[in-house]
C-alpha cells in the first residue's frame, strides 16, 4: 500500500497555484487563489473549510467541469480533460444527481453503460455496489421513491462501479445518520485499499476527515487556498476504535484550531434564552 | 412500485367486491362530467321541443340522432376521409417537428439559420392561403395532409426543442464527467427528459389535426366531414351538420385519449403522483 511518506509526489493528484475567478456580468467572485495540494498515488486526502470557500470548485476543476483561471491541476500526470477521456476518475457531486426516469439499479449502472461495459459485467458490479451501500431491495425504485440519504448512497454506488483510480467525493455522506455514515466510511476505506484508488474527499465533519485520511487539508475562507495540512498517522488499517485514541482528540483539536483560529474552545458562550 | 417498499396496514375485515370497487372509482372520476353532459342534453332537448329556438338554429338532439342513424354509412365514409388526412398530418407533422428539433438542438448553425425561418412560417395564416394551396396541390388528400401537418409541426418543434434541453445542468455535468458522447446523451438524457414536452405537443395536436383537416375540406373538397358540413348547411339540413360536428369531435377525443394513454405507458416514473384533493 502506498504511504504518504515513501511515495514521490508525482503519480497522484498534483495541484499547483490553482486560481479560479467566476465572472457573471460585472460580478466577479474569486473562489480559489494560489491553491496548492499534492496527494500521492493511493493516498487519502480530505478537504475541510468554511462553506463557500471553494472546495467544490476545486473538485469541479479536477473533474474537468470548469476550467481554472490559472495554475494547473494534474491527475497522474494527465490534465483533467485527459483523465476524463480515459475515465480515470469518478466524481460524487454535492447534490446526488440521479436520472428520474431510471430505476435505482439502472441509475447505478449508468456509468458502466456509458463506458460500454458488457451487460452481465455491468449488472454484476452494480449489484455488488448496491449491496455495499446497503440498498438491496430498492433496485426497482425510482429516485423520487428514495430518501435523500438513499439517493446519496445510490450516487456513491454508481461511482464505485467504475473502479476509478481517483475518487473525488463532495460531501458524499452529508444526508446520512451517524451509524450508516460510520459503516459507509469503513466500507469506503476497504474499497480504496482493495483498488488502491486515490481519494479526495470534501467533508464538513472533522472526525470523518480524520477517519478517512492520510492527510487533512484545511482551506482558508474565500478565496480558498490550503492553509494547513495535517498528516494522520493511523496507517491504512482503521477501525472505529481509533476514535478513542488520544491522538484522535489531538488531531481534532488541531484541525478545529486551524479552521477557526482558536484552540478548540467554542468562541461564543452559549446564549441563555432571553425569556427565561 | 415494488411491494417490499410499502408496509401495508393490516386489512380490516370488510367485504370487498373488486368489480364494484372499480365501478365506484370510475363513477367518481367521470360521474360529474357525465352528469353535466346529460343535463345539457336534457335542457337542449327541452328548449328545442318547446319551440324556443328554430330548429334551423339549433335542432333537437333526438332529431340529430335520428339523422345520424339514417345517414351513418355515408357519414362514416366521410369521417374516414377526414381521419386519413388528420392522422396522416398528425404523424407526418409531429415526426418532422421532432426530427427537426433533434437536429436544431445539436446544430447551432441550423438553429441560427432555419429556426427563425420556421418561426416566421408559423405566423402564416395557413387557412387564408388554403385556396392557393389547393391550386398547387389539387383538391385531393394532399392539401389536407399538408395543412394538418403544417399546423401540427410547430407546436412539436417548439416543445420538443425545449424538452430536449430541459434536463438540468447537474445531469449534463454528470454525463460530461462520465465522458458520454452526444448519442448517449441523446438517448439517456435528452429523449426521456423531452417526453413530457412531446406529449404536451401531441395532446395539443390530437384535436388540431382534425380542425385543420375539416377546414381544408371546407375550402374545396368533395369528401370528408368538412365537405358534409358545407354542403348540408347550404341546403339547411342542420341535423346533418350537427352529426358531422359531433362525429368529428368524437374522433378527435378518441385520438386525444389514445395520446393520454400512451403518455401514461411511456413514462412509468411519473405515474404515482400525490393525489390532489
Ligand atoms: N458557477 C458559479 N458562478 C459564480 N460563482 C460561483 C459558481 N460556483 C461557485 N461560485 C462561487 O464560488 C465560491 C466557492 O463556491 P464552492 O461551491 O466551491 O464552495 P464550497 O467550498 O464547496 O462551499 P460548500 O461547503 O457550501 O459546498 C462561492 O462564493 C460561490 O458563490
Ligand atoms: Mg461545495
Amino acid at each position: 500500500m502506498a504511504r504518504l511518506q515513501d511515495t514521490p509526489p508525482r503519480g497522484g493528484i498534483d495541484i499547483r497555484d490553482l486560481s479560479m475567478t467566476y465572472r457573471r456580468g460585472r460580478e466577479v467572485t474569486q473562489a480559489l487563489s494560489a491553491c496548492s495540494l499534492t496527494i500521492p498515488e493511493g493516498g487519502w486526502a480530505s478537504l475541510i473549510g468554511a462553506s463557500g470557500c471553494g472546495k467544490s470548485t476545486l473538485l469541479r476543476i479536477l473533474a474537468d467541469i470548469v476550467q481554472p483561471s490559472g495554475g494547473s491541476a494534474m491527475l497522474s500526470g494527465m490534465t483533467p480533460a485527459e483523465a476524463r477521456a480515459t475515465r480515470g476518475f469518478a466524481l460524487v457531486s454535492q447534490q446526488s444527481v440521479l436520472l428520474p426516469w431510471r430505476r435505482m439499479l439502472e441509475n447505478v449502472e449508468l456509468g458502466l453503460e456509458v463506458a460500454r461495459a458488457d451487460k452481465a459485467e455491468r449488472r454484476k458490479r452494480a449489484e455488488e455496489a448496491i449491496e455495499l451501500v446497503g440498498l438491496r431491495g430498492f433496485e426497482r425504485a425510482y429516485p423520487h421513491e428514495l430518501s435523500g440519504g438513499m439517493r446519496q448512497r445510490a450516487a456513491i454506488a454508481r461511482a464505485l462501479t467504475l473502479r476509478p483510480r481517483f475518487l473525488l467525493m463532495d460531501e458524499p455522506f452529508g444526508a446520512l445518520d451517524e451509524l450508516t455514515r460510520a459503516s459507509l466510511n469503513f466500507e469506503l476505506l476497504r474499497i480504496l485499499e482493495e483498488t488502491s484508488a486515490t481519494l479526495l474527499l470534501v467533508t464538513h465533519s472533522i472526525a470523518e476527515a480524520i477517519i478517512l485520511s492520510d492527510v487533512v487539508a484545511v482551506m482558508s475562507p474565500r478565496p480558498g487556498r490550503i492553509v494547513h495540512q495535517l498528516e494522520i498517522g493511523f496507517g491504512h488499517h482503521r477501525t472505529d476504535a481509533m476514535r478513542d485514541d488520544p491522538a484522535f482528540a489531538a488531531y481534532e483539536a488541531e484541525l478545529r484550531h486551524a479552521l477557526h483560529g482558536d484552540p478548540g474552545v467554542t468562541r461564543q458562550p452559549i446564549r441563555q434564552p432571553a425569556f427565561a | 412500485m415494488p411491494s417490499d417498499l410499502s408496509v401495508r396496514a393490516p386489512a380490516l375485515p370488510v367485504l370487498r367486491l373488486p368489480g364494484l370497487d372499480a365501478l365506484a372509482r370510475l363513477l367518481r372520476q367521470v360521474g360529474p362530467a357525465a352528469l353535466l353532459f346529460l343535463t345539457i342534453l336534457v335542457v337542449w332537448e327541452g328548449v328545442t321541443r318547446a319551440g324556443f329556438v328554430s330548429p334551423l338554429i339549433l335542432p333537437a338532439p333526438s332529431d340529430v340522432a335520428a339523422t345520424f342513424v339514417a345517414a351513418a354509412p355515408r357519414l362514416f365514409t366521410h369521417l374516414g376521409w377526414t381521419s386519413m388526412a388528420a392522422l396522416g398530418g398528425f404523424v407526418l407533422g409531429n415526426t418532422m417537428g421532432f426530427a427537426l428539433a433533434v437536429v436544431f438542438v445539436h446544430l447551432r448553425l441550423g438553429r441560427l439559420t432555419a429556426l427563425p425561418l420556421a418561426m416566421m412560417a408559423q405566423a402564416v395564416p395557413i387557412v387564408a392561403v388554403a385556396p392557393a394551396l389547393l391550386l398547387w396541390l389539387g383538391n385531393g388528400v394532399e392539401p389536407k395532409l399538408f395543412i394538418a401537418s403544417f399546423l401540427v409541426f410547430f407546436p412539436m418543434l417548439v416543445n420538443a426543442m425545449r424538452g430536449l434541453s430541459s434536463a438540468d445542468d447537474q445531469v449534463a455535468e454528470l454525463l460530461h464527467t462520465l465522458s458520454a458522447d452526444w448519442k448517449q446523451r441523446l438517448l439517456m438524457v435528452r429523449l426521456p427528459a423531452a417526453l413530457p414536452f412531446v406529449f404536451n405537443a401531441l395532446r395539443l395536436s390530437a384535436c388540431g389535426c382534425f380542425v385543420a383537416s375539416v377546414v381544408a375540406e371546407w375550402v374545396a373538397s368533395t369528401t370528408g366531414l368538412g365537405y358534409v358540413i358545407v354542403f348540408a348547411s347550404s341546403q339547411y339540413r342542420m341535423t346533418e351538420v350537427w352529426c358531422a360536428v359531433l362525429l368529428c369531435t368524437a374522433a378527435s377525443l378518441c385520438v386525444y385519449g389514445l395520446v393520454c394513454l400512451a403518455e401514461r405507458l411511456a413514462m412509468p416514473w411519473r405515474r404515482e403522483r400525490p393525489a390532489t384533493a
